[in-house]
């Protein structure tokens, strides 16, 4: 073994744990180190306050209510959008050519810009000329305001965040689905199993790993909701669509309080890292039964 | 051309000793096939003289030089692995080159080289195809090819046939020995069956947990174990192994304990028309394997369940039988599975039926 | 569960003491089979309306005149297309410029991630070496942390370093990639010890191997790993707005984004134009490659 041998392997990793310790890792410490100070971003002085600024934070009610829109907005995308794609997957789950466009249109959504699925859909939802309005219309309902009225602002970005997602998490469930295999399908017809009976007790605790796996990475994303509320609601009306990361948006960039910022930041840090635990432990005593 | 020697060679897996002071020669152009049950330590052997592996401690001699700090690609060894291991990402041709290409050898060189190889192991046709698109045998060929190519000192195979079906292995078999006739080049090849062992070696070595438990020539092997293992191993059915206590009216002579005895299934003669001296054993037929040519019993005597294996006979129908077992066809085993080959018997009991069970 | 309904109808039949009802029944299933095919299609064609009738209303829009649009119910298509839209969403801001910098951006920054990512991974899954649990934890986090959890203590480095309104400064961040990393040393993982063994018997030295055999090995998850890491830095806004002050370093998005900002708000024509010119490269490469980009994208949830 040459010195070359034993650093070799380090000399591979080494460019990517240097932009991962530089862009990821440090920049953690640092927002929590930032957390406790009163900073203005261009005073050369930064005051230590302790945990005054998550004292702030959790008093204020504006803070309450950017929390309470965020758990909303999640809860109501992960199970609409999960609960949706699952049925989607079961009638989907074909092989033939036709199933594949209606997959691919599906999914279509989840590659194109945020940027634009937020335009379109406030065109979509304009309340004077929208194409939505028309076509509730045709069922005889009355013109919805969507986004501009506080009561439904927070729903319709769900209705686009579903309209995003559920595509691909279609897809992540039908690649569940094909995990299985055939055989002890086969072996349960055969077992005159109902179809009912097979689906909640083969199906289901089979792809029990994979709706793990779509809750958590739905819950993850959508606590970090940005693109669609920076270009379509910019947090209101009154407050209505206001979500953490907007939040931490504004307070940084154009109230310049980094550190009041920082601690709601240091919040998100600590709602997506239990998140995270939480994946891993199911990960990791996840039943498998592959 | 070459003879290898491993000298007390030891391996070892963390904690694990998975060989243990192990002593071989392996004789310049010999084809030894390394047989044992999986995990006896045959293909980790292998792997050190082929110096994938590296052994704790040890010395590994090729020819008259010791390659401990050779790396593998400079002892002048070729080896087929049990997937091949083909370059999925080169054609036949690539795969063939690659280590010709890594040797500095000149690409008219190659090119002669490829071509009479492939004639050899009639590859031509399928040069520029990518191994997916070959079949088992086809893939096989060019595994060969590879090896051959590089004209190596040793040429090593572990458990080369493992992936083939049936008919398509013994057709490989035959090849393999032809071509180590062609060649002359010292094999060296692994496998856990003992009929691939029997009939392409010209020289066996048994091994068990780490160690070699007999290293001869086929023959000798079926002959003449050295041990209960190897008496064991070699032969299907295997050699009918009894508890000396078990077995009634048998005096031998011997300065060593007996433990167990054992014969052949051919050498049970059932109800044999004319008197032999040996040992008698009564019972009753258990199953009836009838292979054509030879027809296999399993039978339950007193002694023990055995087996019994009658040439070019009518299946015997009767339930009862009686086997005799010829006195200069049974070996004797100590009890810790030694060979006793000073062992005699000294009371000869005629065998006329009806006597002692 | 086909096998199950056969055998029950066979049950039935076999029972049914008429073969007056059992044509009936057999009729009644052929129609409900029949029926139900139909509600199928239907369904079908509905889901793929739901999510291509907003991208049809997008185009129909790009090409309508402002006073078109405000007509209610509204008009699938315009009577004379007005293709002077997309000039004027062009012209509301450096759009060259705004390309320019995206395609430079993106590829910068897929070529920085595979010659970080394959020796890393490589590393990751084929040598033992001290501390490379400890590393490739750090490459877990990595994982786990999204941008928007971080990009203000970044925008603060990034400031420190003069690297705001700088390509490098959007290119940087996104050099290597934890998503990569972790899918490729799957890849080299899979493969065969043999193969390494193979090679060297074949006398071929390390770097050889890595590049000769096992790189080709995962060309299709380098392929794989290349188009969604493409697709997401050519879609990302977030990082752009949050790290850009003025024109210099702007990319596609940004400029789609403040067409309203620049044409006032209800120019739904000229904005949805702007909108076209941004989604239709990506819908074109979508379904040219379909396969290969669901792939891209469910493979994470998959393994």
């Amino acid at each position: 073994m040459t010195v070359w041998h034993k650093l070799r392997p380090y000399s591979m990793v080494a460019p990517a744990i240097i932009v991962f310790s530089v862009f990821f890792i440090y920049p953690i410490f640092y927002m929590i180190y930032l957390s406790m100070f009163d900073w203005n971003f261009v005073s050369p002085t930064k005051d230590f306050v302790g945990i005054q600024n998550f004292v702030d934070l959790l008093t204020e009610p504006e803070f309450r209510q950017v929390l309470t829109n965020t758990t909303m907005y999640t809860i109501l995308t992960v199970t609409l959008s999960t609960g949706l794609s699952l049925l989607l997957a079961l009638w989907l789950n074909r092989g033939s050519f036709f199933y594949g466009i209606v997959q691919g249109a599906i999914f279509s959504p989840h590659i194109i810009s945020l940027v634009s699925i937020s335009l379109l859909w406030s065109w979509l939802m304009d309340p004077e000329y929208g194409l939505l309005n028309w076509v509730i219309g045709l069922f005889g309902f009355e013109k919805l305001q969507w986004l501009s009225h506080p009561d439904t602002s927070l729903i319709s970005l769900v209705i686009v965040a579903v309209w995003k997602g559920v595509g691909y998490n279609t897809l992540v469930f039908i690649a569940g689905l094909q995990s299985i295999p055939a055989d002890i399908y086969e072996a349960a017809s055969l077992d005159r199993s109902r179809p009912w009976t097979t689906f909640i007790k083969l199906t289901m605790p089979m792809l029990s790993p994979t709706i793990f796996f779509l809750v958590i990475i739905n819950m993850i994303g959508s606590f970090q909701v940005f693109e669609t509320i920076a270009i379509m609601t910019q947090g209101g009306p009154v407050n209505s669509t206001n979500t953490l990361v907007y939040y931490i948006y504004e307070y940084g960039f154009r109230f310049f309080k980094i550190g009041y910022a920082s601690a709601a930041g240091v919040i998100l840090l600590f709602i997506v890292g239990i998140l995270t635990i939480i994946y891993f432990k199911l990960l990791s005593n996840r039943v498998h039964y592959r | 051309m070459a003879q290898i020697l491993l000298k007390s060679i030891s391996k070892k897996f963390k904690d694990e000793t998975v060989i243990e002071d192990l002593n071989l020669e392996i004789k310049d152009g010999s084809f030894t096939v390394l047989v044992g049950p999986s995990g006896c330590g045959k293909s980790t052997t292998l792997r050190m003289v082929a110096g994938l592996e590296k052994q704790t401690s040890g010395e590994i001699w090729i020819d008259d030089i010791c390659v401990n700090d050779t790396p593998p690609g400079l002892r002048d060894v070729a080896m087929v692995f049990q997937n091949y291991a083909l370059y999925p990402t080169m054609t036949v041709r690539g795969n063939i080159e690659f280590g010709l290409k890594n040797k500095g050898v000149s690409k008219s060189e190659r090119e002669k080289l490829i071509k009479d190889i492939s004639e050899i192991v009639g590859l031509a046709p399928y040069l520029d195809k990518k191994p997916q698109n070959l079949s088992g045998g086809q893939r096989q060929r060019v595994a060969l090819a590879r090896a051959m190519v590089k004209k190596p000192k040793v040429f090593i195979l572990d458990e080369p046939l493992s992936n083939l079906d049936a008919k398509l292995r013994n057709q490989m078999r035959t090849e393999l020995i032809q071509l180590h006739k062609r060649l002359g080049t010292t094999f060296v090849y692994v496998t856990h069956d003992q009929v691939e062992a029997m009939s392409m070696g010209d020289e066996i070595v048994v091994m068990n947990k780490g160690a070699i438990q007999q290293a001869d020539s086929p023959m000798k092997l079926y002959q003449d174990p050295a041990n209960l293992f190897t008496a064991q191993f070699i032969g299907t059915p295997a050699m009918n192994i009894m508890n000396m206590q078990d077995v009634k009216g048998l005096g031998v002579r011997s300065d060593r304990p007996v433990g167990y005895i054992g014969f052949r299934p051919e050498q049970g003669l059932m109800n044999p028309a004319q008197q032999v001296e040996g040992l008698v054993l009564e019972g009753e037929i258990l199953t009836r394997e009838s292979l054509g040519a030879e027809n296999i019993y399993q039978i339950r005597s007193q002694a023990g369940v055995f087996f019994v294996k009658a040439f070019l006979k009518p299946l015997e129908s009767a339930d009862h039988v009686s086997i005799t077992v010829p006195y200069n066809r049974l070996f004797y085993f100590g009890p810790d599975g030694e060979r006793l080959y000073g062992a005699e018997i000294h009371a000869k009991h005629v065998a006329a039926g009806g006597v002692l069970i | 569960m086909k096998a199950a309904n056969r055998a029950i109808d066979i049950g039935t039949a076999a029972g049914s003491p008429l073969g007056g009802i059992r044509t009936k029944q057999i009729l009644l299933r052929r129609i409900m089979s029949y029926i139900l095919r139909l509600l199928n299609a239907a369904g079908l064609l509905l889901l793929i309306l739901i999510f291509a009738l907003p991208f049809v209303w997008m185009l129909s829009t790009s090409l309508k005149t402002l006073p078109e649009t405000m007509i209610f119910p509204p008009e699938w298509i315009p009577h004379h297309p007005v293709w002077r839209n997309y000039i004027d969403a062009w012209k509301t801001g450096p759009f060259l410029h705004y390309l320019t910098n995206s395609v430079i951006i993106s590829v910068s920054i897929l070529i920085l991630q595979m010659l970080t990512i394959i020796p890393a991974s490589y590393a990751f899954a084929r040598y033992k070496f001290v501390g490379s649990g400890f590393l490739f934890g750090v490459v877990m986090v990595t994982l786990m942390i999204p941008n928007q959890l971080i990009f203000l203590p970044v925008y603060l480095e990034l400031s420190a370093f003069k690297l705001l309104n700088t390509h490098l400064g959007l290119i940087l961040p996104f050099a290597s990639s934890a998503f990569g990393i972790f899918l490729l040393r799957q890849a080299f993982r899979q493969i065969s010890d043999e193969l390494l063994e193979a090679a060297r018997l074949d006398q071929a030295a390390e770097w050889k191997i890595i590049v000769r055999i096992m790189v080709p090995m995962v060309k299709p998850v380098l392929v794989t790993f290349a188009l969604f890491s493409f697709i997401a830095h050519w879609n990302d806004y977030f990082w752009p707005l949050v790290m850009t002050t003025n024109e210099v370093a702007r990319t596609l998005p940004i400029g789609i984004a403040k067409i309203r900002e620049v044409e006032g708000v209800g120019t739904w024509n000229i904005l949805m134009a702007g909108n076209m010119i941004l989604v239709t490269p990506i819908l074109i490469v979508f379904f040219l490659s379909q396969r290969n980009i669901i792939k891209a994208f469910v493979y994470n949830g998959v393994k």
